[in-house]
């Protein structure tokens, strides 16, 4: 018996999407095969890591997230500098998390003029990332929009709920969504389908199917990514092929397990380490799984998955 | 895609005779079609009809078994490429590398951190499973007195790592009651290997330099009779690594290929200069294939994160995972402290149990057995009625924890609410938040 | 096309262009080709021409060729001893208008800079504010996109007095609609109305005053247009794409009050290409039959105090409700809320009170949104305790409306009355019970509010079918008797139609993919005579899903040609089921449980599967937790046949399939049946009754073996030989 390599064959392709503002564009999307499958196809884009920022000092950050940012973790333009000056973000994700209703509640107002400061602190593509709220997200994100016209914010999450006013918003001010669905191939698609009907360019549409952190529901992010992607690639789905986000970072830093102590729990090990790796491997997850844009919190965390993406791609 | 239930029905005796443990031929045959029952429990099949089920029934990546007992770890069995197709069977073997030319403390130490570093989550026991005895210093005695230190203390399962086929023989018929994998069968030494594997009916490791040679070796160990084997494919980066996986599952599954038709072993032990770098390459193994995935050290802030990864990739898509039915005390909870409850689909629990934890209100959380439907599907199945649940609450011992009588339901099943108020007369039923998201706010503002 | 109205839009269109000709020529010899002219702060230059044509009119030399244009597109005028049918001139005639009053209105700006205020707000001395800038049609376009304002009103002229200019005005308001006003009708316009009336108008109160001139209605078309361009993507030029948007997104409609003008006439025609229709208040022709617009075309002689409802109707603009206006709370929270004795102040239906509820759909011109009318005594004139009979007759209209529908709103009465907090519903048609408590009489809760409920979400949640709801309470005892008596009838024919409805009658069947989430490859087949698997989704309401929610997970599937009369296989479907499955699933059949039998998903109410020795089928429902004659505990198949497989010699089938005339139908069907769990059995047993009647086996039910007779074959072999079964002696199944 010989041995030969069985090959699939890809018939469709991810949509090549540049983010950002001419001059500092970058560029998501192209795959012509699953992930990494370089031996079949290509990666033209490889996966990027966008930096989390906060619209306002977090409260519940274990001491391993906070420590990296501890000097500039009340002013979100600092915040976002740092996060490019020092560990070289290429993206940054600012996390409106304080205009939640439950929360701070921030006005849309504020919020956008937080916003409008930090885009114009930064020189990288910039995700603004609302509360979840689908109302106050819907006041909050078309403030932004407007504010930032131009600047190809990309902006999310949008939902069923609120996909038309920020879809055409969005198109009026120039900005790509994320389209955001709870884990669900068929809901993923209907939202794509929405948008294209609304009109919102094929180029302006990122997906967000959702994402859990390792140990908190993890696998069924990961079997929809990659059946989104099976079905863009493999059986033609054209309302599927677009590059996929992944908000993981908030998610993971969430959980127990990155907060308990060493001396409570020894068997766990490091604290610190095991929240780095606990959000390294989650990102590595949905990386296998498809994932263009991982939105992630720690830069140690971050320096492995970029070596991680390196190392796929090059082969070391 | 392997012979259907019914097809592989027609060929069985109809007598439904009960010898293979299952009731009915029919039942046997589905479990045979779902790759879930040896054709050989049934002692009355013909041999032919056995010849004949046993290639279409087999599945395309063999099980094969290293170690024994309780410990006894099962590799291969896979029948899909991705997870969502079916169900990714044999979660991969975590392994401790030990050299012998390591330090005697050391290796002690490792060893013990090995054994302690047990887990449990979901009634699942969470482990690194085989510890790689590695020949480095060229003695054969020395690493036989390493092989016999670690039998000694563990009883874990084994990888005896030496080229030279003597002292690994040396080695291996010391402790070949324990079943370990024997590593490895290369282009020059496979006959004896596979020789000394046959005698000792232990699995054998085939290592090629890279796909093409490890296929040939492969298919000789096959044709010298050798059944359990485990393949390396020389691949010592991430993307070579991830290709050759990729192939060999593929293959496998694809093609039928048998040389390719068995669990791997791999090794980011040799691929990172530190425990961080290496974890990341195995969580990257852990999703795409690995089966024996060899670890220079097993520590809690590593190995926990890979295990986590592990049962979420192997978890079965069309069987949620659950937790007990039982009280969960989260946080200091005393005879005040709010008591909630919720279905035991596991992601409900940590979500929820989560959420509490977060809100620092200490209290207690009900868990109901659900058979792992989260709750709105457990409500509308019938698990989540009000009848159980009352007498669930009223046998679950909570009463006696607590003084006051309020329970919060999910906000999701504010429809049982006046029912469950007529079930259990004695309590006040609070409508709970609809996402657990909420339930720190919530919680904060409780008050018995 | 009416061709009175179309002679008049045409000779409308003539005088329009030529008169921009005319201020064309003076302003040229004025200011030379080279002056600047446009609108303030746009960068959409005039955005009619822009949008239809691609063109950005900068300067005055720029004009030339759009009057070039004008002239192409406005046809001969129409002669009186020629026939025509002029739909078609008529709306070029329209658009060549608007493009000339952009141009006429453009040299006023260069004219008379000062002619319109240029801001969001009127002026003391000033009340026209012209055409909006950017920031005006951003801030204000969106809300046309997401529906918080559906559309606008293009008034022209003014209404016959002050009052009911206000009154129109407001009716819009409260519509959200936004509300543009231009023209005058004997000198009066309708904004002066409502100032004089004082009424706040502006942007910000969305009554917005475009200018005194028939002309500024291209203020509120060139708005459209814009929007269309900014919040739609559309390209300048992609004139088809800009109308179909505005005509799919933007409803807005054309109201004329007072003497229609050719110029009127030719602005109305113009309206039509965007899809905006045009309702009147004097008898000018009508034009009804659909086309360019989703509905009519032209509706006129329409009362004032119904002018504004027949808009929206017309336009098919949907109502929005946000909130339930009641005095009690009201969500899903209260559902299961029971009232005790204690705290029940009313109560009635539930055998104590002659009780019904129905819902029924009407012709649109028979229903009143929003009317909940009371008949018979409320709360607040009753005693606690006392008991009134009850009667609901919910009626409802749609355009998408259809009878069928009806059951299926019927059924949201009970989780919908049970929203309401202090109220418990139970039961459904002639056997409902309500409960009401004390604390939501205290409240100031009455048996109408009920009414308004139903309304509210009646609109919320079935938008999609649903245009307008009225309510009837009735508390008299022989209106109450009335209704019980409508609804007997009402029922009879549901109940008729349901089994009139055969696969065979029926050309569309209708998929369901809900359950792909965890069973990727599976996609269920609903046809009148087999309910999902799961129970929960029958023909009927697959129908009204996919009405509701269009891109949701129920499409319909033209069934096309019979390949497998027996197995029940459909070319149509073949080829659904291929592509829905991503190409999992190449074949299945409706009716057989052996060949290609349905994927199942993991809801299944019951499992299907054979039993060899028996040469029979036994059927399993979810809740008998016993062991079963195949070898399998239920938990047990169902792990074997879930999750989106194919599995043959195993089916997930509902309770309601089971007594289905195709139930199984290539093995045999319900003959086949040997053994049920016996409280399966006798759940079915009434609705079996008249299949084994038509079987010929009219004891067939006490043929099946169940639990209480073996739960093994061995077991029941000899009870089915003894009862002669007819599967033993058919067809060896394998």
């Amino acid at each position: 018996m010989s041995f030969e390599v069985p090959k699939v064959s890809y018939a469709g392709k991810i949509r090549k999407t540049p983010l950002g503002q001419e001059g500092n564009t970058v560029t998501v999307g192209g795959e012509s095969c699953y992930p990494f499958h370089l031996f079949e196809g290509e990666m033209p884009c490889p996966p990027r890591i966008a930096m989390e920022v906060y619209d306002s000092e977090p409260e519940d950050w274990p001491d391993t997230a906070l420590e990296p940012f501890a000097d500039v973790i009340k002013d979100p333009a600092a915040w976002a500098r740092k996060c490019i000056d020092t560990y070289g973000a290429e993206m940054i994700a600012f996390q409106l998390a304080g205009t939640d209703p439950n929360d701070k509640n921030i006005t849309a107002d504020e919020a956008a003029e937080i916003t409008k400061k930090v885009s114009d602190a930064v020189d990288v593509p910039m995700i603004v990332l609302g509360c979840g709220n689908v109302d106050k997200d819907t006041d909050v994100l078309k403030a932004i929009c407007e504010v930032c016209e131009g600047k190809n914010l990309i902006i999310g999450p949008v939902v069923e709920g609120n996909y038309r006013a920020i879809g055409a918003t969005a198109i009026g001010y120039n900005h790509t969504v994320v389209a955001s669905t709870p884990i669900d191939i068929n809901l993923a698609k209907q939202l794509n389908i929405l948008l294209g009907n609304l009109n919102v360019p094929d180029e302006k549409i990122i997906i967000d199917p959702s994402t859990g952190a390792l140990g908190y529901g993890l696998e069924y992010c990961y079997s929809v990514m990659e059946r989104i992607r099976m079905a863009a690639l493999v059986q033609e789905d054209e309302r599927l092929q677009f590059p996929i986000l992944a908000n993981l970072a908030r998610e993971v830093w969430k959980t127990k397990e990155v907060k308990v102590l060493e001396s409570e729990a020894p068997l766990l090990g490091d604290v610190k380490k095991r929240g780095i790796l606990m959000e390294a491997l989650t990102a590595q997850c949905v990386l296998l799984a498809g994932a263009d844009i991982l939105v992630m919190r720690h830069p140690e965390a971050i320096s492995l998955v970029k070596e991680s993406i390196k190392d796929l791609m090059t082969g070391n | 895609m392997g012979l259907s239930g019914i097809e592989i029905f027609k060929k069985l005796p109809k007598t439904n005779c009960g010898k293979c443990g299952v009731p009915t031929c029919l039942a046997f045959a589905m479990k045979l079609a779902a790759g879930q029952a040896e054709l050989n429990a049934c002692p009355d099949i013909p041999d032919d009809v056995k010849e004949e089920l046993g290639e279409a029934s087999a599945p395309p990546v063999r099980t094969v078994v290293i170690g024994t007992g309780d410990r006894a770890v099962k590799l291969g069995g896979e029948t899909v490429l991705f997870r969502h197709e079916k169900r990714f069977e044999s979660p991969p073997a975590f392994t401790l590398l030990l050299s012998d030319n390591m330090d005697e403390s050391e290796i002690t130490a490792r060893l013990k951190k090995f054994n302690d570093t047990v887990y449990e989550r979901v009634g699942v026991v969470l482990r690194a499973e085989l510890v790689a005895i590695k020949a480095v210093s060229g003695d054969a005695s020395k690493f036989g007195a390493l092989v016999e230190k670690v039998c000694n203390e563990t009883d874990a399962g084994l990888v005896l790592m030496n080229e030279d086929v003597d002292a690994l023989s040396q080695a291996a018929r010391s402790c070949s009651s324990r079943k370990p994998l024997l590593y490895a069968a290369g282009k020059d030494n496979f006959e004896s290997m596979g020789n000394l594997a046959k005698e000792l009916s232990c699995p054998l490791s085939v290592k090629g330099s890279n796909l093409e040679e490890l296929s040939e070796i492969s298919e000789k160990l096959i044709a010298m009779g050798l059944k359990d084997l485990v393949l390396d494919s020389g691949a010592r980066t991430s993307k070579q690594v991830f290709e050759d996986q990729i192939i060999i599952r593929r293959s496998a599954l694809l093609k039928k290929f048998k040389p390719f038709g068995f669990p791997t072993i791999v090794f980011p032990c040799e691929m990172a200069d530190n425990l961080m770098k290496e974890t990341m390459r195995a969580c990257q193994m852990t999703a795409k294939y690995g089966g024996v995935i060899v670890m220079s050290e097993i520590k809690g802030h590593s190995v926990f994160p890979l295990l986590l990864a592990s049962m979420n990739i192997f978890t079965d898509p069309q069987r949620p995972m659950a937790v007990d039915q039982k009280i969960y005390e989260i946080g200091a909870a005393d005879e005040s402290s709010p008591v909630l409850i919720t279905g035991n689909f596991s992601l409900t629990y940590f979500i929820v149990s989560g959420e509490i934890d977060a809100s620092r209100v200490p209290s207690y959380l009900l868990i109901k057995d659900t058979e792992g439907l989260s709750v709105l599907t457990a409500w509308a199945a019938g698990k989540f009625a009000a009848d159980t649940v009352a007498t669930f609450v009223k046998k679950s011992g909570i009463e006696e924890k607590v003084k006051h009588r309020k329970l919060v339901i999910p906000g999701y099943l504010a429809t049982i609410s006046g029912e469950l108020e007529e079930e259990l007369p004695d309590w006040e039923i609070l409508i709970g938040p609809r996402e657990a998201s909420h339930l720190p706010a919530y919680l904060k503002q409780w008050s018995a | 096309m009416s061709k009175i109205i179309c002679s008049a839009a045409i000779r409308g269109a003539h005088k329009i262009v030529g008169m921009a000709e005319e201020k064309y020529e003076e302003a040229l010899k004025k200011w030379g080709p080279d002056q600047k002219i446009g609108f303030p702060n746009t960068t959409y230059y005039l955005p009619i021409i822009y949008g239809m044509l691609g063109i950005p009119v900068d300067t005055l030399g720029d004009v030339r060729q759009i009057l070039d244009k004008c002239k192409e597109l406005v046809p001969p005028p129409v002669s009186d001893n020629v026939w025509l049918p002029y739909l078609a001139p008529a709306l070029e005639a329209g658009m060549a208008t608007y493009f000339a009053e952009e141009i006429i209105e453009a040299i006023l700006y260069l004219e008379q800079p000062d002619f319109y205020t240029k801001a969001e707000d009127t002026l003391p001395d000033n009340i026209w504010l012209g055409a909006a800038d950017d920031v005006i049609m951003r801030k204000r376009g969106v809300e046309f996109v997401d529906g918080s304002a559906p559309g606008f009103a293009a008034i022209l002229g003014a209404a016959p007095s002050n009052e009911i200019a206000a009154k129109i005005a407001i009716e819009l308001q409260e519509k959200n609609l936004y509300v543009f006003m231009c023209a005058d009708h004997e000198g009066k316009t309708m904004s002066e109305q409502l100032v004089e009336e004082g009424i706040q108008i502006g942007w910000p109160t969305r009554l917005v005053s475009f200018g005194p001139s028939y002309r500024a209605a291209v203020f509120a078309i060139g708005f459209a247009t814009r929007v269309a361009m900014s919040f739609g993507g559309v390209k300048p030029g992609d004139f088809k794409g800009n109308l179909h948007y505005n005509k799919d997104r933007v409803f807005a409609f054309a109201m004329p009050l007072g003497t229609v003008t050719d110029e009127w006439y030719a602005n109305a025609a113009g309206a039509i290409n965007w899809g905006f229709p045009t309702i009147a208040d004097t008898p000018i022709p009508e034009v009804l039959p659909t086309g360019i617009c989703t509905y009519e075309h032209v509706v006129s002689n329409v009362p004032h105090d119904k002018i504004v409802a027949r808009a929206v109707e017309v336009r098919g603009l949907k109502v929005s409700i946000t909130k339930v206006d009641i005095p009690m709370s009201y969500g899903p929270a209260f559902e299961g809320e029971r009232i005790r004795k204690d705290d029940l102040y009313f109560e009635c239906g539930g055998g104590r009170t002659m009780g019904v509820e129905l819902t029924i759909s009407k012709d649109m011109s028979e229903v009143e949104d929003g009317k909940i009318e009371m008949i018979g005594p409320d709360l607040d004139q009753i005693k606690e305790g006392d008991k009134l009979p009850f009667a609901m007759l919910i009626e409802v209209a749609g355009r998408q409306m259809q009878s069928d529908f009806e059951p299926i709103l019927e059924r949201q009465i009970h989780h919908l009355v049970n929203y309401v907090q202090g109220i418990m519903h139970i039961g459904q048609r002639n056997i409902m019970w309500i409960r009401v408590g004390k604390a939501a009489v205290e409240k100031g809760f009455l048996l109408k509010h009920i009414g308004t409920a139903m309304h509210a979400k009646y609109h919320q949640d079935f938008g999609g079918i649903v245009d307008k709801v009225q309510v009837k309470i009735y508390t008299d005892e022989e209106k109450v008797k009335e209704v019980l008596e409508l609804s007997k009838k009402v029922y009879k024919t549901r109940d008729e139609r349901v089994e009139g409805m055969t696969d065979e009658t029926e050309e569309t069947y209708y998929s369901c993919t809900l359950c792909q989430s965890f069973a990727p490859s599976h996609v269920c087949i609903i046809t009148p005579e087999r309910v999902g698997m799961c129970g929960a989704y029958n023909w009927l309401d697959c129908k009204a899903s996919f009405e509701i929610n269009p891109t949701g997970p129920n499409q319909p599937i033209i069934k096309g040609e019979c390949t497998e009369p027996v197995l029940g296989q459909w070319k149509g479907i073949t080829d659904f089921v291929n592509k829905a499955s991503r190409q999992k699933v190449e074949q299945i059949s409706a009716y057989s449980l052996i060949n290609f039998p349905m994927t199942a998903c993991g809801c299944f109410e019951c499992i299907a599967t054979i039993l060899p020795m028996c040469n029979g089928i036994m059927v399993i429902n979810r809740d008998s937790r016993g062991m079963t004659p195949c070898g399998m505990k239920f938990t047990t198949l169902a792990g074997m046949v879930g999750g989106g497989n194919q599995t043959p010699g195993f089916l997930g089938v509902s309770k309601h399939y089971i007594c289905s005339k195709k139930f199984l139908l290539a093995e045999g069907g319900l003959k086949r049946v040997v053994w049920l769990p016996k409280m399966l059995k006798e759940e079915l047993a009434e609705r079996m009754k008249p299949i084994c009647e038509e079987m010929g086996i009219p004891n067939f039910a006490d043929m099946i073996a169940d639990d209480t007779i073996g739960t093994t074959e061995e077991e029941i072999l000899p009870f089915l030989e003894e009862k002669g079964h007819p599967a033993l002696t058919m067809d060896p199944l394998m």
